[in-house]
């Protein structure tokens, strides 16, 4: 037996490319024309949540992800890997959030959705890459906070967990309700199966928009984001490379390498 | 035989002079010794005399020239990833590395082409054509060591020919240096040609033994739509063997139908430090690549095929989207020949087989019974749905490797007369070498094989490029 009753994911959809682009003019990320998938280091939270579903199986996991309506893939996609039900929490409202307003949205949603008893999420996303919405959410909720959590087990009325930390891994319980950050050593997330992918593609997500949250709207938005980016510039390459080539003039090329070596004082034993 | 000649000082000095001291490697054992065997394995290794490394076609032209005036063998090499030994010099005499003509000369996207030089590595073409929106469809399981002179010169297939065919489909155009040392340009840029005989086609598949490869005019397709990986786990191969047909004809855009059996599967994930599902239970998985313009109709053709895995008795089907999890199912398929070599050293990896689809099943039976006829334990993987499987033997403990050299592949010479009992052949894409050749000499007829050597005396009338390969010497 467990005390746990409602597990919530916190998912996120990010492009399904390593090289995220920044337009220069407005700083704001480019995901147009990218293919997307779920958060890799989000897989981990979801896989995290099913395998608790599996010892228990009266759990109900639901993955929640804010986002364009199109989002509602990567809470499928949680489905397919095996959670319950899923919401989006879509709204032109939300657009240009930073991660406080993205976890003040996303807060008042779980308030909404009922009380959960453990909320995992996934370390950071691999666009943004900041870290801050799962635990952010955790403490605007007022709940313990356990981040870098490499270990999870789940006890009458409390949670044991280990994390990471510089040099080793801590050991702390905490009781429920609680936040967890979990990290991608926690476990290997399983391959989908063709069954999970059709019970994805066949469930009703749930759809929350700004009217169904409790909250102020100078909290969401561009407008509810403290963070303003002002400008993004990519590293300057500062080295200049010059090729030599030895496939015409092989001696030529040679000479001009000693040349260069010598110009910058290197030494060179013939 | 034909009598060779030797490599002396004199050869030496003037080979050096020709292409340059930097580009010839004499003397140094060390050296030498890294062009002496292919994957074969070394127990097939023949030393050469010497190893020259072209920088350009004209060098390419001078050693020929060499070779001719003096008679010395001459052994074209690409990665040396090859395994049938079509790289192992068996005479000795000059093997010729095509490795510094690593260019990428042009990519051009009206016509649809690529220009490279011999040696660049087949998956830094495919990196590279990507980039600029095209595929370059070649994609032998090799792809990141293999060069792409190296697949024409076999006619390479691998993962991807059941959708877009073997090497011989890609290639338009070759430029190739005779053994004379004179030089052939042969196809082109343009798509259509009815002159006369295909010597551009002559030249794909004959495993140097015609001329050398200087540049290659390979086709580019457009990049595929979006596409999703299934892994079906079986209980039994016979039940998976089943299911391709089905996948086959079942009008999905299959891209890559790959069989692997459990032995090999478990060597490989502990080798790669990886597990698959079901491992404890699965005798054997389908790995199938399938394509689809968009989403819905992707998720449609997985569910179609998925559903026929599971008709046919497969215990799960995984389906795998993501750049994560598709890596993960293809590293394991990539690196099963890796994986089996580290498991045991000797295993050979030169078995490949071809049947129809049709036969297929009794070919896999076929392996079984004559595996155990020879007392061998046999791993099976291949690229099912076309037919073409790779039975890989491992050597029995008490057996020395240089008796399991000549053992492994009497047992393949045994397999390949059951393969063509059923209709099949001997060789698929690994080429013939010298290993296969005993064994396949004696499927073919006497008029083919006449035809054969007649082709060879043309380009080659001294017989000094890769003798003793692909067909029987005088």
């Amino acid at each position: 037996m467990s005390g746990l009753k409602k597990i919530a994911v916190l998912v996120k959809q990010v492009p399904a490319t390593e090289n995220v682009k920044i337009n220069p003019e407005t700083g704001v990320m480019m995901r147009e024309g990218l293919s997307v998938e779920v958060n890799p280091l989000d897989l981990h939270a979801i896989e995290e949540a099913v395998r608790l579903k599996e010892k228990f199986p009266d759990i109900l996991v639901t993955a929640v992800t804010m986002g364009p309506p199109s989002a509602d893939k990567a809470v499928r996609y949680a489905i397919a890997m095996g959670c319950d039900e899923g919401v989006v929490l879509t709204d032109r409202a939300f657009a240009g959030s930073d991660t406080l307003a993205t976890a003040r949205a996303l807060s008042a949603a779980l308030k909404k959705l009922g009380s959960f008893d453990l909320i995992l999420s996934g370390e950071r996303a691999t666009d943004g890459e900041t870290g801050q919405v799962g635990p952010s959410v955790g403490s605007l909720l007022g709940l313990p906070v356990l981040t870098y959590v490499s270990k999870l087990s789940v006890g009458a009325d409390k949670l044991d967990i280990e994390r990471a930390v510089e040099g080793g891994h801590e050991k702390l319980s905490s009781p429920f309700p609680a936040l967890a950050v979990v990290i991608k050593e926690i476990n290997s997330p399983r391959l989908c199966t063709l069954g999970g992918k059709l019970k994805g593609r066949k469930s009703d997500i749930k759809i929350l928009s700004f009217a169904d949250l409790d909250i102020p709207k100078e909290n969401v938005g561009l407008s509810g984001s403290p963070t303003k980016v002002v400008k993004v510039r990519y590293p300057q390459v500062t080295r200049k490379g010059k090729k030599l080539s030895a496939a015409e003039d092989f001696d030529g090329a040679v000479g001009e390498l000693l040349k260069v070596l010598n110009d910058n004082r290197v030494e060179v034993n013939a | 035989m034909s009598e060779y000649g030797k490599i002396t000082p004199a050869i030496v000095a003037e080979l050096r002079l020709a292409i340059g001291d930097r580009n010839v490697i004499y003397e140094d054992k060390d050296a030498l010794d890294n062009y002496a065997c292919d994957m074969a394995g070394k127990i097939f290794r023949h030393d050469p005399e010497i190893v020259v490394r072209p920088e350009n076609r004209d060098q390419v032209s001078a050693v020929m020239r060499i070779a001719s005036k003096y008679k010395i063998p001459v052994t074209p090499r690409g990665a040396g990833s090859g395994l049938a030994g079509a790289a192992i010099p068996i005479h000795g005499g000059i093997v010729l590395s095509i490795e510094k003509m690593n260019k990428i000369l042009e990519i051009d996207p009206v016509n649809r082409v690529a220009v490279v030089e011999p040696g660049v590595v087949t998956n830094d073409l495919c990196k590279a054509v990507v980039e600029k929106g095209f595929l370059y469809a070649g994609y032998p399981m090799s792809t990141e060591t293999s060069y792409i002179g190296g697949n024409v010169g076999t006619n390479a297939g691998g993962g991807k020919v059941i959708r877009y065919g073997s090497t011989r489909r890609h290639v338009m155009g070759l430029e190739v240096v005779l053994p004379s040392g004179a030089v052939m340009e042969l196809g082109g840029k343009f798509r259509k040609d009815t002159w006369g005989y295909s010597i551009l086609q002559l030249m794909i598949g004959s495993e140097g033994t015609l001329g050398v490869i200087t540049k290659v005019i390979v086709n580019l397709e457009p990049l595929p739509g979006k596409t999703v990986n299934l892994l079906a786990a079986y209980p039994t191969l016979e039940s998976l063997v089943s299911t391709v047909a089905l996948v086959v004809k079942s009008g999905v855009k299959v891209i890559s139908c790959e069989l692997m059996d459990r032995f090999s599967v478990d060597v490989t994930t502990k080798y790669v430090g990886t597990t698959l599902p079901f491992q404890d239970k699965t005798e054997a998985y389908l790995l199938i690549q399938i394509e689809g313009e968009g989403d819905d109709e992707l998720e449609n053709a997985y569910e179609k095929v998925g559903a026929l895995c599971l008709e046919q008795g497969a215990f799960e089907v995984f389906v795998a989207e993501s750049r994560i999890d598709s890596a993960m199912i293809w590293n394991v398929r990539q690196n099963l020949a890796e994986g089996m070599r580290s498991f045991d050293p000797y295993c050979s990896l030169s078995g490949d087989l071809v049947a129809p689809l049709s036969v297929v099943p009794e070919l896999i039976r076929t392996i079984a019974r004559v595996s155990e006829k020879w007392n061998v334990r046999t791993a099976v993987l291949g690229h099912i749905a076309d037919g073409n499987i790779h039975p890989i033997p491992i050597k029995p403990d008490d057996m020395t490797p240089e008796r399991w050299g000549v053992y492994s592949e009497e047992y393949f010479e045994d397999l390949i007369k059951e393969a063509v009992k059923l209709g099949g052949l001997g060789s698929g894409e690994h080429g013939v070498g010298f290993l296969k050749l005993p064994a396949l000499l004696h499927t073919k007829t006497p008029e083919e094989t006449a035809i054969h050597r007649a082709i060879k005396l043309a380009f080659d009338p001294l017989e000094i490029l890769n003798p003793g390969k692909l067909i029987q010497e005088k």
